[in-house]
């Protein structure tokens, strides 16, 4: 049984009269990497702050290691200093005017450790983000990712009981992130970190999470692994936030021989595995379905799952083609691997995976 | 924060924001004190009939004298005018100066622009002295040289009098300041703009009337209003040219007043309240333009231009006309001002062996000097290590969020910005003289940095605001998360980083404590008169070649101290 690290209860954050966090409740287990994820403005970035005692909750209250450390109920709010944490910057704010060494050096000496320890666990750190051999430099001659990695041990030097990580990723390019992210991984991995990440970029926060919490104005719409929040959006802000999401429209139908969805104008039907047997007959309903989870067929005799529809524009992206179908009158785009292909204006089939459906009432 | 249900939170603001709420209620009240006080006291002196000190006697006696004088109204109008008529020329070049800098292949750009940024710091003092050498009727180098010429009867220039004004201000304030102000806006108009007029088929010139120069014509408008509201603020050029030849402007005036035997504080006074309301009006309305004005939007457009208008042949034109206007209104009065000090009697160039050391002897074995020397280091010292202190705190608490009262605390610093130094120095004699201060503080030198700390009030905290925001939050928060209490990591990551803005702003409050005249010269006695009074009085007692060695001394003084200072990174022309 893992052990709790970090526990909110029903916390609220005001900036004058707009709720930044709105009685948000989680907690974090120990070894796990936490996600939150949201769009900017959403409170993500407040809950970590809240969470490394640089802003202060106006309700609820904020356990590290089963201890209070926010309460303001009681007048109680550690200063960060206290608290025990390790926090990159998304800015990294390494400090101009030390050196790489001193930058990392700066917690332990804080502590007072001895000289002879903050000399071996500096460069312990610098191994451990594959650094050794830059504990001179200057801190401002270092390129973006390699500052970011001076983060990085600064901030794990003392073993801190949580690593937090605001959008640390996000100011360095492509290559380098998707590098990063691996090697981050890795690292939370072989030291058992506990990490409370905040990110906007949903791959990054699928790639990296244990579990993933999405935001939207200061509350969570959904906690969960990477899977169940991508297959099973509980909400249909996350479906969105979480890649596209094509949307149908239809009536349920039932008869003694199951129940189905007719979709509007003909187009076809389908039998969602989900469909609810609180939806009777004639119910207006939305299906929606991820778009890599619709095939494209030839045109034929249509089966159970299928919809028709027609090919009204196509585009060669090189890897793959990319088509603009419009199916129960809605337009859409869909891509499709290049060992078929497809002329504007022809008829075709588009397979639903009946698993994979989810139905909403209109 | 303060929504009705942070009833129950209410006991954490006592127990965790009590030492920054502390700071924020102490800076409140002292900035109220020392910067409203003087403005109260300066408003109901104007009706109190009885000398400073003196149990009060209210009526509107000074205002009906100060009204019945003639001199007053005429003294509030030539302020106007002078502003006015001595801000067409300098806007037209210093727009021009700006331009040939930051938008043309001008050779030499960099350099010019140093130039002006170094001429900006030369004391004006010492350069209307000079003006004086080179153009008084009776001894003038080029009236002299012009009487030599066919047809030349006696002096062709004098610089007493309106025009003299006006020419003497063009070189001593005059455009350096401007350009300083409107090259990085010339610099950071978007190169799109300037592009997509090409593209569209115009020329240089019709891109620079049609697009260039209305897109920043907001800015510049601006500009020219600031310098407007400065230029009201002028003393020293106006007290040695114009008090000579019956020119008054207001703030000579108050001096008038403060001149005679018994002190008019009630006139004094009385007019200093009316200038007040005028430029409130002024500034209200300056205010008001510059926020509701959207345009200013456009001009932060990315990046730097890479788009320089070719100039051709004439790029050397330009940059001689440019040098030219240097070295007639810099260098040329600072050379005359080497030579005056060394001549044994100004102007007599043909009299046996006419140059001596005698005046700097003189100057530096004068007792008068030397205390004047050490009441001047003094003061300059305590006023840039009094503001350091003082307003580095001051910007930390307003870049810090957690203060309520900013816009408050923000307004009260600014207010020396606008007020002139004779009036900021009456209000503050005022504050002396009524209150149990005048025991510490009246005719002392401390009494003297008190006042110039408090003229030091925007620019040093401006100053420091612009480094704490480029620093970020997180540098300190980055800090705190690490383990350091707040003290730590302000001793070990702000105050580093912060020291070389500290010392350029120290360095160059110094500079301006050194030569400020119009705010100690109320506030002065016999014991703590600073040199820039000392150069005062010798150029009032007629002792031009020893002033001359005065004013060059001072001058190089505050040139050694802002080229430190430029080598310590302050640079006020790159807003980056």
């Amino acid at each position: 049984m893992a052990q709790t690290v970090l526990e909110f209860r029903a916390v609220v954050k005001r900036f004058q009269s707009v709720n930044a966090v709105d009685g948000i409740s989680f907690s974090l287990q120990a070894g796990e990497i936490f996600t939150l994820l949201g769009p900017s403005g959403c409170g993500k970035t407040t809950t970590l702050r809240l969470v490394a005692g640089l802003e202060e909750p106006d309700a609820g209250e904020i356990l590290i290691d089963g201890k209070a450390v926010a309460a303001p109920e009681r007048g109680l709010c550690l200063p960060p200093e206290k608290r025990h944490l390790g926090m990159v910057f998304q800015s990294y704010a390494i400090w101009p005017h030390l050196t790489v060494f001193e930058n990392i050096a700066f917690p332990l000496r804080v502590r007072r450790e001895t000289g002879e320890v903050v000399r071996r666990r500096v460069e312990q750190a610098l191994e451990v983000v594959g650094l050794g051999g830059f504990a001179e430099r200057g801190a401002t001659q270092l390129s973006g990712g390699q500052q970011q990695r001076v983060a990085l041990a600064r901030a794990l030097v003392y073993e801190p009981a949580i690593l937090l990580l605001d959008e640390p990723l996000s100011n360095l390019d492509a290559k380098l992130r998707e590098q990063m992210r691996v090697e981050i991984r890795a690292l939370q991995r072989k030291l058992g970190l506990t990490v409370l990440y905040v990110t906007h970029d949903q791959a990054e926060a699928m790639t990296l999470s244990d579990r993933i919490a999405v935001v939207q104005r200061g509350r969570f719409e959904q906690v969960g692994t990477p899977e169940e929040i991508y297959e099973n959006p509980a909400t249909p802000f996350v479906a969105e936030f979480l890649g596209r999401m094509l949307s149908f429209e239809g009536t349920v139908s039932r008869n003694h021989t199951g129940s189905w969805v007719e979709f509007s104008q003909g187009a076809g039907r389908s039998a969602p595995s989900s469909l609810s047997e609180s939806l009777s007959h004639g119910t207006r309903v939305r299906v929606l379905t991820r778009p890599e989870d619709v095939e494209i067929l030839g045109a034929g005799e249509l089966t159970a799952n299928q919809l028709a529809a027609i090919i009204e524009q196509v585009a060669y992206l090189g890897d793959r083609f990319e088509y603009h179908v419009r199916a129960a009158g809605v337009q859409f785009v869909l891509s499709a691997p290049k060992k078929q292909r497809f002329r504007p204006g022809d008829a075709v089939r588009l397979c639903l995976d009946s698993g994979r459906l989810h139905c909403r009432p209109l | 924060m303060k929504s009705p249900s942070a009833t129950l939170s209410l006991p954490r603001f006592r127990l965790h924001l009590r030492p920054i709420r502390m700071a924020e209620v102490g800076f409140l009240v002292f900035l109220a004190v020392v910067m409203g006080l003087p403005l109260l006291f300066l408003l109901s002196g104007s009706f109190n009939l009885a000398a400073p000190g003196k149990p009060a006697v209210y009526g509107f006696g000074n205002w009906q004298r100060a009204f019945t004088d003639p001199g007053t109204l005429s003294a509030l109008w030539m302020s106007f005018l002078l502003s006015v008529v001595r801000l067409i020329p300098a806007m037209i070049l210093s727009v021009m100066f700006a331009w040939l800098i930051a938008r043309t292949d001008m050779p030499g750009g960099r350099f010019i622009e140093s130039a002006c940024w170094i001429a900006y710091f030369v004391p004006d003092f010492p350069l209307v002295l000079a003006w004086i050498l080179l153009l008084d009727p009776n001894f003038g180098f080029l009236n002299s040289l012009a009487k030599s010429l066919p047809f030349v009867e006696g002096p062709i220039f004098n610089p007493y009098g309106f025009l003299g004004i006006v020419w003497v201000h063009t070189s001593t304030g005059g455009i350096w300041f401007k350009v300083m102000l409107l090259v990085p806006v010339f610099r950071r108009l978007g190169a799109t703009l300037e592009e997509a007029a090409r593209v569209a088929g115009a020329n240089t010139t019709a891109m620079l009337w049609r697009i260039t120069l209305p897109v920043l014509s907001p800015m510049i408008l601006a500009v020219a209003v600031l310098s407007f509201i400065r230029g009201l603020q002028s003393f020293n050029t106006e007290l040695l040219l114009g008090t000579p030849v019956g020119i008054y402007v207001y703030s000579t005036k108050i001096y008038d007043y403060l001149q005679r035997e018994p002190r008019a504080y009630g006139e004094a006074t009385a007019l200093g309240s009316v200038f007040l309301f005028v430029l409130a009006i002024l500034l209200f309305f300056y205010w008001r333009y510059l926020s509701g004005n959207k345009k200013f939007t456009v001009v932060t457009g990315q990046g730097y231009s890479t788009l320089r208008v070719k100039l051709g042949r004439w790029r050397y034109a330009a940059l001689a006309g440019c040098l030219l206007y240097v070295a007639v209104m810099m260098l040329l009065p600072l050379a005359f001002l080497v030579i005056g000090s060394f001549m044994r009697r100004y102007g007599f160039f043909n009299i046996a062996s006419p140059f001596t050391l005698n005046h700097w002897y003189n100057l530096l074995a004068d007792p008068i000097f030397l205390v004047a020397l050490k009441n001047s280091l003094i003061i300059a010292s305590v006023t840039a290590i009094g503001g350091i202190l003082l307003y580095s705190a001051l910007a930390y608490l307003l870049v810090s969020r957690r203060t309520i009262t900013a816009p408050v605390l923000e307004s009260l610093c600014w207010v020396p910005h606008v007020l002139p130094g004779i009036l900021l120095s009456l209000g503050v004699l005022w504050l002396f003289l009524a209150t149990p201060l005048r025991f510490f503080l009246y005719g002392t030198v401390w009494g003297i940095a008190f006042a110039l700390i408090l003229a030091d009030s925007p620019v040093t905290t401006q100053a420091f605001k612009a480094g704490l925001l480029q620093l970020g939050a997180d540098l300190e928060e980055s800090a705190r998360v690490s383990g350091a209490s707040w003290a730590y990591a302000y001793r070990r990551i702000l105050l580093p980083l912060l020291a070389p803005i500290a010392a350029a702003v120290g360095l160059m409050n110094f500079g301006s404590a050194l030569t400020s005249i119009s705010t100690p010269v109320l506030l002065y006695s016999h014991q703590s008169r600073p040199l820039a009074i000392l150069l005062l009085e010798y150029s009032f007692t007629g002792e031009l070649e020893r002033a001359a060695a005065l004013g060059l001394l001072i001058t190089l003084i505050i040139g050694s101290m802002m080229l430190i200072a430029r080598k310590l990174g302050l640079q006020l022309s790159r807003s980056d």
